[in-house]
């Protein structure tokens, strides 16, 4: 396991040599996980230049994850941008970064929010209290109050797919092939290659969270809070509206 | 190069931290202003003798009772697993400092309790006194006993660690989120306090008009604190204006671009303005006769500046372009929560003040010297 549906980066030649940006996570974060596998290092590559913005990934990880009406776990923002009177697309796949470093886990009051030792971040929703506070520290709103358990809710990598060898349903579902899953401990890996060879960018590296979501091709200019014209067109409201409409019907 | 971006499709995230937590750190803060403004009155009574302090410090308890008691009702409302706080308790997080305040309020509001009943301890003893029906519980709740100076001291101190505490945490936590720039500032926590004292100065000003005799020695020195306060959130909002204009800062310089290009956030800003410089130059001009107007700005100054930390904050997407959109809802979440704790905060009001009513003002029994000699002035 450790490829996109496509195969794209299947039997492509690996470099040995450790890449910078995969520095581990401090001693004491490493002591504190636990369950999963410390052979492993999850981790994710977006090839944006492949990703045709068709929210496949989306409705994937609802139906596969049971994610509730008007929340999202994964989504793929889309932007219109014109350079030099050229218009053109660009799609953004978001989801949680599953950080060497993340912010999430320390401020956590009960500890529902850690990281297993193969480095995916998982909430136990038995234990969280729901006071959202990982919500607000997460600096890549990746997190939200799942209003059916009342808990703490994002994306796990699918956890339960990948602990059966499988790969994450939004992953399994593209269709450009643009996000590529697998293990970062292995040199081998295709996501190994690409952080190595391809330059990919994360999101918000100025937080110091040393993200495992990398993404190639990505304009620097998206890589932050995107200074651009608010969306004209909400999931939230439009569900919101339709509520409406229905309730008024 | 000339680029422009439009959103067109994202993910609006609601907000987590709901008008409960408005609520929650509006009232603990009017509590912990509340209890140190008391301090003068019966803890340190010696240093600060004059009875006015001390008719001040009545009414300051009242402040810190009241908004003390409601406050951890709006905190456990704001989890939308409230059956679970029980789980803060056993486990061992100080990298949280949620976790670290889950120990410090039960300290606080228990020492609260304790200082109160100390403080109040003469009063039920002569209660207790009076040929009444409630003369024997009056007597229970003294425990026997009168003034003591010494217990009201030791209760003092150790209620002023918690409330440091209390102020310490609540500041803290929402300054350590990076994510947010508006809140990773050292400057909050000292805001949220200056808040805090303007607004438990402006309640002791309120509560002077409705649930004490008016009185004037105390409407003075309420008014005269209330501008200091004032005066010390003009201060430090002028260093947080001035670091993001500056650009010294990086954080600071970030969470004003962030709502710097917006009209709601620009009135907002004029609003707080306002806010505060009017009830100041008010307290300072007009002393006597003005403490509802200056106490009824300053208690809402107080409640926006939560408001718009809080809410206002979460409206500023971490990602995505322009600003996520918030209506108040109606019901738990929205109005009916700030109603519903507004309503708790006056039932225990009128509760304590029908169990022990502030004393009569001084206009209906002899004035003590220091206080004729400031309502004089």
């Amino acid at each position: 396991m450790d490829r996109s549906r496509r195969n794209f980066c299947l039997g492509a030649g690996a470099v040995a040599a450790g890449a910078a940006s995969l520095e581990p996570a401090p001693a004491a974060a490493i002591q504190a996980r636990r369950g999963g596998d410390p052979a492993h290092r999850w981790g994710m590559v977006v090839d944006v230049r492949k990703c045709v913005g068709c929210q496949a990934c989306t409705v994937a990880c609802i139906m596969e994850n049971d994610v509730p009406e008007n929340s999202f776990r994964t989504i793929v923002s889309t932007y219109e941008v014109t350079e030099r009177g050229k218009a053109g697309s660009t799609m953004l796949p978001r989801l949680c970064n599953h950080c060497e470093d993340a912010p999430c886990i320390p401020v956590c009051p009960t500890g529902a929010t850690f990281q297993r030792r193969d480095g995916i971040v998982v909430v136990d929703n038995s234990v969280c209290v729901g006071c959202a506070y990982c919500v607000q520290a997460c600096p890549y709103d990746a997190r939200f109050i799942n209003h059916e358990t009342q808990t703490a809710d994002k994306c796990t990598f699918c956890v339960h797919r990948v602990d059966a060898g499988l790969l994450p349903a939004c992953v399994e579902t593209c269709v450009g092939g643009a996000r590529i899953f697998g293990d970062l401990n292995d040199p081998d890996s295709s996501v190994s290659r690409l952080v190595r060879e391809a330059d990919p960018k994360v999101l918000k590296p100025e937080q110091g969270t040393r993200p495992r979501v990398f993404y190639v091709g990505l304009d620097p200019k998206f890589q932050g809070k995107v200074d651009g014209t608010p969306t004209l067109w909400r999931p939230s409201a439009h569900a919101d509206r339709a509520h409406a409409e229905k309730e008024h019907a | 190069m000339d680029t422009s971006i439009v959103e067109l499709i994202n993910v609006t995230r609601e907000v987590a931290w709901l008008p409960w937590a408005v609520q929650y750190f509006f009232l603990i803060g009017l509590s912990v202003g509340g209890l140190l403004l008391s301090l003068p009155g019966y803890a340190f009574a010696t240093t600060f003798a004059q009875e006015g302090w001390r008719r001040l410090g009545r009414l300051a308890l009242l402040v810190a009772l009241t908004c003390g008691l409601a406050a951890p009702v709006a905190l456990l409302s704001d989890l939308h697993q409230p059956g679970r706080f029980w789980h803060f308790y056993v486990v061992f997080r100080p990298s949280s400092w949620m976790w670290w305040g889950s120990v410090f309020i039960p300290f606080y509001v228990t020492g609260l309790l304790v200082y109160a009943w100390a403080c109040l301890r003469e009063e039920l003893q002569e209660h207790g006194r009076v040929d009444s029906r409630l003369a024997a519980l009056y007597r229970l709740a003294a425990l026997g006993g009168g003034r003591d100076d010494r217990l009201i001291r030791a209760t003092g101190l150790v209620v002023l660690g918690g409330a440091a505490l209390v102020a310490l945490y609540t500041g803290v936590e929402v300054a350590v989120v990076k994510a947010r720039p508006l809140w990773h500032t050292p400057i909050l926590p000292l805001q949220f306090l200056t808040t805090a004292l303007a607004g438990a100065a402006g309640l002791v000003l309120v509560l002077n008009r409705f649930a004490a005799g008016n009185d004037r020695g105390v409407e003075r020195l309420a008014n005269r604190l209330l501008a200091g306060f004032l005066g010390a959130v003009m201060l430090f909002g002028g260093l947080w204006l001035a670091l993001g204009l500056s650009g010294i800062e990086r954080t600071h310089a970030e969470a004003l671009e962030s709502v710097a290009n917006s009209e709601a956030w620009r009135v907002t800003a004029l609003w707080a303005v306002l806010a505060t410089v009017v009830p100041f130059a008010i307290a300072v001009a007009r002393p006597v006769g003005s403490g509802l107007l200056t106490g009824l700005i300053a208690v809402h100054g107080a409640w926006m500046f939560r408001w718009t930390v809080f809410i206002g904050g979460q409206t500023v997407p971490k990602t995505g372009a322009g600003f996520y959109e918030y209506a108040l809802p109606a019901g738990p979440d929205g109005l009916l929560g700030i109603v519903g704790t507004a309503g708790l905060w006056l039932f225990l009001l009128l509760v304590i003040t029908a169990f022990l009513p502030v004393p009569p003002d001084p206009a209906s029994r002899p004035m003590s010297r220091p206080l004729r000699a400031m309502a004089a002035e």
